[in-house]
């Protein structure tokens, strides 16, 4: 790509007109690219002036508060239904930050229950890599049923996707779709809208493209949470 | 409540360090910007919501990050904002059952809105109509190029042009600044 091209891209990505793939696909390089950072950041100053045409709204109050919960999650409590237990394997771990290459060995998890609505319940993961963006938000919410997976700065090689599993206490894991999206939704599988999701884990493998084909995890598994929830 | 750079840049500083105070003043002072912008760009409250306590999140996790020598703070935080928004506009109408996205009525007359200050304004005055247009409906209302096609009835290619005559005049006006 001559450097123009490469120049053009990155005004289109910062006036938002870069087509998805593209965008993702600089968004991925800018993690590890300084000049590709200094580029975007030079076009950034540039545009800011256009920051001044759009008015400011002021937001709803309870967002400031949603935002808090995530701060702080709830202190340990006797109420075991809100944590999210990460259970990591070393040598698992270790095979797939070589396919993962710039995710940080250091992946902590951090969960925090949704207290503002009174009923579903909704879990919260935020999968980080050390001091940086986090790469994995899942979002468990029991009152729609649904899983929802954001990739925000999950890198990934070019030619592998990340895979979702639910993995039903003693059972095998059941796919619950690609995450190669900024924002993935999947149904709670059937297993798990059941009276309760203790003993349930979720997973993330790194798999080829369009997802496993044999039904089950064949990469590595870069992350695994256990959801456990006192009825 | 001041928005000065420096200001904020300072307690930006204190997030970095964990600081929670700091965060919720920096939020009471920026919030309603980061709102304005990304309310623009998805264009409905449900998701601007959700954008907005995303772009929070991040503005918390990677506070350390921001560099007071590669721009202003306000800059910083609107990057992030705008590309969370955009990140999740271009999923919807990459997702084929929400393809239909309304453009908003009246959105656009860029030559009045934008009052720019200083050499953008006098770059961007010195663009062709349509190309300024498009930089200012895809920057302030989150237009993908399909959606510039069909709000100017061109085709995509052509907007693609326009686009990057129009960033390449912009490059060339501000470096000379």
């Amino acid at each position: 790509m001559s450097d123009m091209d490469r120049e053009m891209e990155c005004a289109e990505f910062v006036l938002g007109t870069l087509p998805l793939a593209e965008r993702a696909a600089l968004q991925r390089e800018m993690e590890t690219d300084a000049q590709l950072r200094d580029a975007v950041l030079r076009w950034e100053n540039w545009l800011s002036g256009l920051n001044d045409v759009v008015p400011a709204v002021e937001p709803n109050p309870e967002i400031w508060r949603r935002i808090e919960q995530h701060l702080r999650p709830e202190p340990a409590s006797p109420v075991v239904d809100t944590t999210l237990a990460l259970r990591r394997s070393r040598a698992r771990w270790r095979a797939a930050t070589l396919a993962f290459g710039a995710i940080a060995a250091a992946l902590a998890l951090f969960v925090s229950a949704e207290r503002l609505k009174p009923q579903p319940a909704s879990y919260l993961a935020v999968i980080n890599r050390s001091g940086d963006l986090p790469a994995l938000i899942v979002r468990v919410d029991t009152g729609s049923e649904t899983v929802t997976v954001r990739s925000l700065a999950a890198e990934k090689p070019a030619d592998r996707v990340l895979e979702l599993w639910y993995v039903a206490a003693g059972q095998a894991p059941r796919s619950m779709g690609v995450v190669d999206h900024p924002e993935t939704r999947a149904a709670l599988p059937a297993a798990a809208r059941a009276a309760s999701l203790a003993g349930a884990t979720l997973a993330v493998s790194v798999e080829p493209p369009g997802g496993s084909t044999t039904g089950a995890p064949t990469g590595p598994v870069v992350y695994s949470g256990k959801l456990i929830r006192d009825q | 409540m001041s928005t000065a750079a420096s200001d904020l840049a300072e307690l930006l500083a204190r997030v970095s360090a964990g600081d929670h105070a700091a965060f919720q003043d920096l939020y009471a002072r920026t919030s309603a910007k980061l709102y304005g912008v990304t309310l623009r760009i998805v264009k409905g409250r449900e998701i601007a919501d959700e954008v907005l306590q995303d772009s929070y999140l991040r503005i918390w996790q990677n506070a350390s990050r921001y560099a007071p020598a590669s721009g202003s703070p306000m800059t910083w935080m609107i990057a992030i904002a705008r590309n969370a928004a955009i990140d999740v506009i271009r999923k919807r109408v990459h997702d084929a059952a929400a393809a239909e996205i309304d453009l908003p009525d009246g959105a656009a007359d860029p030559e009045r809105q934008v009052i720019v200050q200083d050499q953008l304004g006098r770059c961007l005055g010195r663009l062709a109509a349509p190309q300024l247009e498009c930089v200012v409906l895809a920057y302030c209302n989150g237009y993908s190029r399909d959606e510039l096609a069909r709000h100017f009835s061109a085709q995509v290619p052509t907007i693609k042009t326009w686009l990057h005559r129009a960033l390449n005049a912009l490059r060339t006006c501000l470096e000379a600044a």
